[in-house]
């Protein structure tokens, strides 16, 4: 029994740890909070340096994890980008990285995986829209189409795309886009496709997380070979959508730490009636109820990394417990770190909002808390007998 | 990161056998009924059949670890708690606390002669330390030991201890010097039988008799009964409670919250069962996910603990996550049985013969006990985040 980081875990932290403070503090963000972009590219060509694209690309395609778990591994970094409130395309990468990596035909592997692991380029995952990530809820069509184009040359059977993806992570950057669509009776097929490629657009949504820029992705007759289909179906989205829940928590886990840290500083430096207020018993006892909250958020994400990295029968369950609990926890927890503030935390120059802008969309994305813990509770009814003890 | 626990090899087969036997064979019918947690029986014949059980499971060679100096196999050690959990009777007798603080703090003499007889169930001890007028503060504690030739002379009043209607022992912490505070206490061996100690067993909100009063009148206990030395009390009693934490928590029959959906599928709600109720599933799901985060804060402890890194907000955060999310399961398997949830034990209405309501009303026994909520915030608040301390008022 083990439960925790190794040495090169921790030291993995504490390089990522020193280079973004040096490089991307929180302060650093706030010119452009509001700026049509805010992702820069030169420090994430920096991170892949550090590892951040490279833990679930094979070496052959110049990736390599530290240890021989690479989801645990990337949890060091999930939590430190989601400490600095970091607004680059990290979970797109990854789960973009595993899909070729794990399911990915040789030549698609070969042809993507070596750039996005150098960082010279990223991707963006493209589930769907509204609401829960289901099947019904995908709204890009593929039609079966003959003459198509291939990106090697020549012509033969592919798709053409139509229809839109919303909310994708740097969509307006991403060099390469894995698109769920819908084909003939519904089939699930996932496609790569090209920024390049005609008909393909995309629009910055204005939006409430002021560190990280959401875009909709507009596919109008998008034509794509049948060499870029990753096969696997839903399969595929499903394992998407669990390392997408893991990174996710990840991220909120490191966020809530700083902003817990710093709510728990502020309270311990102001004075009213005399005291601190952080000596009222009302004020500690909240913030014991946060720590409590915070350790399991904590455990539920590394869990989870663990379960899913290394295919524990119930990483099913560990993924849903991190996203019925994780997201919504995050969230909480900025609420009482911004009236714990007081006057101060509803100030715009302070930054207690942004990580509240920040939680609430990882409160959202990859299914709401109401939607995994819908799924672990169909995967605890499965496990329960009819009758008698469990 | 690992969270494996070794599988207990094969070869171990045998020795789960032997003691599966002897269990079978010596595990008494008792006319008690069993119930969620640390309970004691009502009558003196169950207290006799089970001293009798647990001395032949001693006889035959099986004995924990806590009972003893040396360590035993682990993997022996593993079976034998799961096979003496699974037989579905107490294998101990009494509260067990003061083996932590014998083997921590005790001499050879009072190990040899204390530690053996609590395993084969021929000591049953209690607990006294809580006043009526020190619970959380225990430190405040009053009952006073006056040296008096080779004696202490006790006089004081003590509650909240169980079995203390049973015990031969007690674990007693009294103020024996001329200092206010933790200083002052001294952890005592009470021989039970010692004229000028009156036992009152009390009734709690679950009808049952789990706890006593104790009254001392000037009882007389030898200074040679000192666990430790004068003064250590306190040092001697926060010992042996962080022993005691790190095995709260689990609970016999098996994942709550597969209990509690079938709670949800045997219970109407609107027109369907509620375990087809939006709300219900929903809740059941938070229940579930807070259920399996309670084992992963029990795996970084261990974890923690391995690595010497325990912090002193780890053993508060267990204890409240378990016992709030305790009493969250068993008030949410009420509310799935509606009104049903009226009937209890013994009525021919009631829902699993009322376990729940049971479980209910004792699960306030763990936010209470071993520190209450209150306690343990303040312990993570002001030792583990370092905010102030809490003022003192006069005593």
């Amino acid at each position: 029994m083990d439960f925790g980081f190794n040495e090169e875990q921790d030291l993995l932290r504490e390089t990522s740890r020193r280079f973004l403070a040096e490089r991307q503090p929180v302060a650093s963000l706030r010119p452009r909070i509001e700026a049509p972009d805010i992702f820069d590219p030169e420090i994430w060509r920096h991170g892949a340096e550090l590892g951040w694209t490279a833990m679930l690309i094979p070496a052959e395609f110049g990736g390599g994890s530290l240890t021989g778990q690479p989801l645990v591994d990337l949890m060091v970094l999930a939590e430190e980008l989601g400490r600095v409130l970091n607004p680059g395309p990290f979970v797109g990468c990854n789960v973009v990285a595993d899909a070729l990596a794990r399911s990915g035909r040789d030549l698609q592997a070969k042809t993507y995986l070596p750039d996005l692991a150098a960082g010279a380029t990223t991707a963006a995952w493209c589930l769907s829209g509204d609401g829960a990530p289901v099947v019904s809820a995908v709204e890009v069509r593929a039609t079966a189409e003959s003459e198509v184009e291939a990106e090697g040359g020549g012509t033969g059977d592919g798709w053409r795309l139509d229809g839109v993806s919303r909310y994708v992570h740097e969509g307006s950057s991403a060099a390469l886009f894995l698109v769920v669509a819908l084909g003939e009776g519904d089939r699930v097929v996932n496609l790569l496709v090209p920024r390049t490629a005609a008909g393909l657009s995309s629009r910055t949504v204005t939006g409430l997380d002021l560190t990280r820029r959401f875009s909709e992705v507009t596919f109008d007759g998008v034509r794509v070979s049948a060499a870029n289909e990753v096969p696997g179906g839903w399969d595929v989205v499903e394992r998407c959508l669990a390392v997408a829940t893991v990174l996710q928590a990840g991220d909120s886990v490191g966020a809530a730490e700083v902003l817990f840290a710093a709510t728990v500083d502020y309270l311990q430096r102001r004075v009213q009636f005399g005291r601190t207020i952080a000596s009222y018993q009302a004020i500690k006892h909240r913030l014991a109820d946060l720590s409590m909250e915070l350790e399991g958020m904590r455990v539920a994400a590394e869990y989870a990394a663990l379960a899913l990295g290394d295919g524990f029968d119930d990483a099913p369950e560990a993924v849903a417990t991190a996203g019925a609990y994780v997201g919504d926890a995050f969230s909480h927890l900025c609420g009482e770190a911004l009236q714990l503030h007081g006057g101060i935390g509803f100030t715009w120059e302070h930054d207690v909002h942004l990580f509240s802008r920040r939680a609430k969309a990882n409160q959202v994305l990859f299914g709401d808390g109401s939607w995994h813990r819908e799924r672990l509770v169909r995967l605890v009814e499965a496990a329960t007998g009819a009758t008698g003890e469990a | 990161m690992d969270v494996d626990v070794p599988a207990i090899p094969e070869s171990y087969d045998r020795y789960r056998a032997a003691l599966r036997s002897v269990i079978a064979a010596h595990r008494p019918t008792l006319v008690w009924r069993q119930r969620a947690g640390v309970r004691v029986p009502d009558l003196a014949e169950d207290v006799e059949k089970l001293r009798v059980y647990a001395r032949a499971i001693y006889d035959a060679g099986y004995v924990l670890d806590r009972f003893r100096t040396e360590r035993g196999d682990p993997y022996e050690q593993r079976i034998l708690e799961q096979e003496l959990s699974a037989a579905g009777v107490p294998h101990i007798l009494g509260n067990p606390l003061v083996s932590g603080a014998l083997r921590l703090f005790g001499t050879d003499e009072q190990r040899a002669s204390y530690l053996p007889a609590i395993a084969r169930g021929e000591h049953i001890w209690t607990q006294l330390f809580s006043e009526p007028d020190a619970g959380s503060d225990l430190t405040g504690l009053r009952t006073r030991g006056t040296e008096d030739g080779d004696d202490f002379v006790v006089v004081g009043q003590k509650v909240w201890s169980t079995w203390a209607q049973w015990a031969d022992y007690g674990y007693l912490l009294a103020r024996t010097e001329p200092v206010d505070g933790s200083g002052g206490i001294t952890a005592f061996v009470v021989d039970m039988r010692t004229p000028g100690i009156d036992v009152r067993p009390l009734r709690e909100i679950t009808g049952t008799t789990d706890f006593n009063e104790v009254f001392f009148d000037e009882v007389r206990v030898p200074a040679s009964n000192i666990i430790g030395a004068r003064g250590e009390g306190w040092k001697i009693a926060q010992a042996s409670l962080i022993e005691e934490r790190s095995g709260v928590g689990g609970g016999a029959g098996g994942d709550p919250i597969q209990r509690l959906v079938r709670v949800a599928r045997q219970h109407r709600r609107g027109d369907g069962a509620a375990i087809e109720d939006g709300a219900v599933r929903q809740h059941l799901g938070l229940l579930a996910a807070r259920s399996r985060i309670q084992r992963h804060l029990g795996q970084r402890i261990a974890t923690k603990a391995a690595r010497g890194e325990i912090s002193a907000a780890d053993a508060p955060t267990s204890k409240i996550w378990w016992s709030e999310l305790n009493l969250e399961i068993s008030e949410t398997a009420l509310a799935l049985q509606g009104p049903r949830s009226l009937a209890t034990e013994g009525d021919a209405l009631s829902y699993e013969d009322g376990r729940w309501q049971d479980a209910f009303l004792y699960a306030r026994a763990w936010t209470i006990a071993g520190g209450t909520n209150e306690i343990m915030r303040n312990v993570i608040a002001e030792r583990g985040l370092g905010l102030p301390r809490e003022p003192r008022g006069q005593r």
